[in-house]
């Protein structure tokens, strides 16, 4: 297609026009803007992902995986959220619940992110704990987005505390919780010291997802805190070997606790076993367990195990099990 | 093809061979308990708690894998002899589909996690499901074999694709729903198999009933209506059968679909085409593959089991292979 001169003129006038409002848009932003763009002040975390330069105050926060729940508890208000499970939602306090409710939802879990819903949140911050797996894979996709914080599921939960909170900058909480809870182990350890050391204990437990007519023998979880911080005998898988908690037991092989001292099971914040564990003390095997019928089965109720304020609540309850556990005869 | 004296002497020894498992169902599993034990579980009952582990675990393990068993067993011969299709099994009709969409809306969206709950949810879902296919199969020509089967997967594979969109949504519905769908007999106690038992007791007569009619529609059906078989009476009759069996076996222990498909052609290599003979060894056979299955599955991974829809596909598939390599496979 070839232009006349006047059609020439024009288009040049358009194009003119066209670049002059491209220019006074960009030089029109308010203040705000031009506020923005001055660098903020920052710091660096390391995490499983390597040093990361966050934010050093944080406004607009991401959580992806098991990241949402411990920095809730921290006093973190997450501004984007990978959903949580109901039944670990219906044991928080209300006040984290508000704030959970509160944060945008950004998918099922860990790989089910809606990126384009993620990045229009304009977080400053993500934090994320997932399987190494799901974060390779979305990972140039976030780190794209703002700077990311990443932990794999092998970290320690006190660890994954302290990196949360200082990435997010939720310190202060996190002080006062961490104090809290090693009075606590120190009481623990004084008062039943002699009797944890001549016990041996065995916890179970059963998930919504069990297979009907089976359970297992869990050592991940609060156990861990019990086994690794108190120094209570639990069984434990082998080093390299899958956690024990893993394997589906039929009920034919609750008869096999017997030769333990003391169960411990899960229980609601009421004291009840746990719904999805019910049907276990329902059978007969379970009511005719040496440790059920002595009273040595103790009902412990476990919140949560990724952050201090529900474990806390897990080591009152754990303590106040033991001190109701009846003399060894 | 083998005569009556041999049919006959085939069908005890599958008799024994059953019985045997029974047996051996019973006295052992994952935990070792004395013989002497198990006797006593049975005979003389106490509060013992090893005898519980008969009584309230294997004991109904081993009744549910019997009923299961003979339920689809005899659903595959009557979906065989129906369609005169040697490949179909009753999730051809959608009675899996129908059975896991169910589940899936009871667990996923409605919140049951019990297997008491969504076990008539499935039930319901695979009845429905079916009679869908059998109202699409409907033509103005009568019902079509054919046309039941297309419609069925049809409706089978739109109602997986909504099942699969809704455990994508809700990863805890996948998560509770993954034994079921694995088919096993684990964890159901015997008051699940109690309400079903009239249906399947319902699909048996019916099922006996239809055999002699359906040994006529396999020369054709211009033949057997010459003979006075009454052809959509029949087709309905056999359809209602299979789908209480399937629906029941399914809505008890999952979909379990290896079975129906294998056992009706291993039943008519040693019956041959005659449908009650085929009917009678699909009773027995299957039993005995689902028992043994589960007994295997009960020990390859100690202390952990195989659900025994596993162990059937892993078992039957290299069986159904040989004996295809070493026989003409069975046509219909």
């Amino acid at each position: 297609m070839t232009m006349t001169p006047s059609r020439r003129r024009g288009a040049a006038l358009a194009a003119t026009l066209l670049s002059a409002a491209i220019v006074l848009t960009a030089c029109g932003g308010d203040s705000a803007d031009t506020e923005e763009a001055a660098p903020a002040e920052t710091r660096s975390v390391t995490a499983d992902n390597g040093t990361v330069t966050v934010p050093a105050a944080p406004q607009r926060v991401v959580t992806i995986g098991n990241t949402t729940l411990p920095l809730i508890d921290m006093g973190g208000k997450p501004v984007g959220v990978t959903e949580v499970g109901a039944s670990e939602i219906d044991l928080i306090p209300a006040d984290q619940k508000a704030t959970y409710e509160a944060a945008t939802s950004l998918g099922s879990s860990g790989d089910q992110v809606d990126m384009e819903k993620l990045a229009g949140l304009k977080p400053d911050l993500i934090l994320a704990q997932l399987p190494d797996s799901e974060f390779e894979q979305i990972e140039k996709q976030l780190t794209s987005i703002a700077p990311t914080v990443f932990w794999g599921l092998d970290v320690e939960w006190k660890a994954l505390a302290g990196g949360l909170s200082e990435a997010g900058n939720v310190t202060a909480g996190l002080t006062d919780q961490r104090a809290k809870f090693e009075a606590k182990i120190a009481k623990i350890k004084e008062t039943y010291g002699k009797l944890i050391g001549d016990t041996s204990f065995v916890n179970v437990d059963r998930w919504e997802s069990s297979d009907p007519g089976t359970f297992s023998v869990a050592d991940f979880g609060c156990v861990e805190i019990a086994q690794d911080d108190i120094g209570m005998d639990f069984p434990k898988a082998a080093a390299g070997a899958d956690p024990l908690g893993w394997t589906s037991l039929p009920f034919e092989q609750i008869a096999g606790l017997s030769k333990y001292d003391v169960i411990t099971y899960p229980v609601d914040a009421a004291g009840k076993p746990k719904k999805s564990f019910a049907p276990v003390v329902e059978t007969n095997t379970w009511k005719a367990l040496p440790a059920v019928t002595s009273g040595r089965a103790l009902g412990v109720f476990c919140p949560g195990n990724n952050s201090y304020g529900p474990v806390l609540q897990y080591l009152d309850s754990l303590d106040a099990a033991l001190a109701s556990l009846p003399a060894k005869e | 093809m083998p005569g009556p004296r041999r049919r006959l002497l085939g069908l005890v020894a599958a008799l024994l061979v059953l019985l045997a498992l029974l047996v051996l169902s019973v006295m052992i599993g994952s935990t070792a308990i004395r013989p002497s034990v198990v006797w006593d579980a049975l005979f003389h009952p106490s509060a013992d708690i090893d005898q519980f582990a008969i009584r309230d675990y294997r004991l109904p393990r081993t009744v549910v894998g019997l009923v299961v068993g003979v339920a689809l067993g005899l659903s595959g011969a009557l979906i065989q002899a129906l369609t005169r299709n040697p490949l179909a099994d009753p999730g051809i009709l959608g009675v899996h589909a129908g059975a896991s969409f169910a589940v899936t809306v009871a667990v996923g969206v409605l919140g049951v996690r019990d297997i008491r709950g969504y076990m008539w949810f499935a039930f319901a879902g695979a009845l429905i499901v079916t009679l869908m296919a059998l109202a699409l199969g409907s033509t103005r020509h009568g019902r079509s074999p054919v046309a039941m089967v297309l419609a069925g997967v049809c409706v089978g594979a739109v109602l997986g694709g909504a099942r699969e969109a809704l455990q994508l949504t809700n990863p805890d519905a996948f998560d509770a729903m993954r034994s079921w769908n694995a088919g096993s007999i684990v964890g159901r106690p015997l008051d699940l198999v109690w309400p079903i038992l009239p249906f399947l007791v319902v699909a048996l007569v019916l099922a006996l009933a239809v055999s002699g009619p359906l040994n006529a529609m396999a020369l054709g059906d211009e033949l057997a209506a010459a003979q006075g078989v009454r052809l959509a009476h029949t087709r309905v009759l056999a359809i209602i059968a299979l789908t209480l069996l399937a629906g029941g076996a399914t809505a008890i222990a999952g979909p379990i679909s290896f079975v129906g498909l294998m056992v009706p052609h291993v039943a008519r290599w040693i019956a041959g085409p005659h449908q009650r003979w085929i009917f009678a060894y699909s009773v027995l056979l299957a039993p005995i593959l689902l028992l043994a299955s589960d007994i295997l599955g009960r020990f390859v991974m100690h202390p952990r089991e195989i659900p025994v829809g596993v162990v059937t596909a892993f078992v039957g598939a290299p069986v159904l292979i040989a004996l295809v390599r070493r026989k003409k496979a069975s046509g219909l």
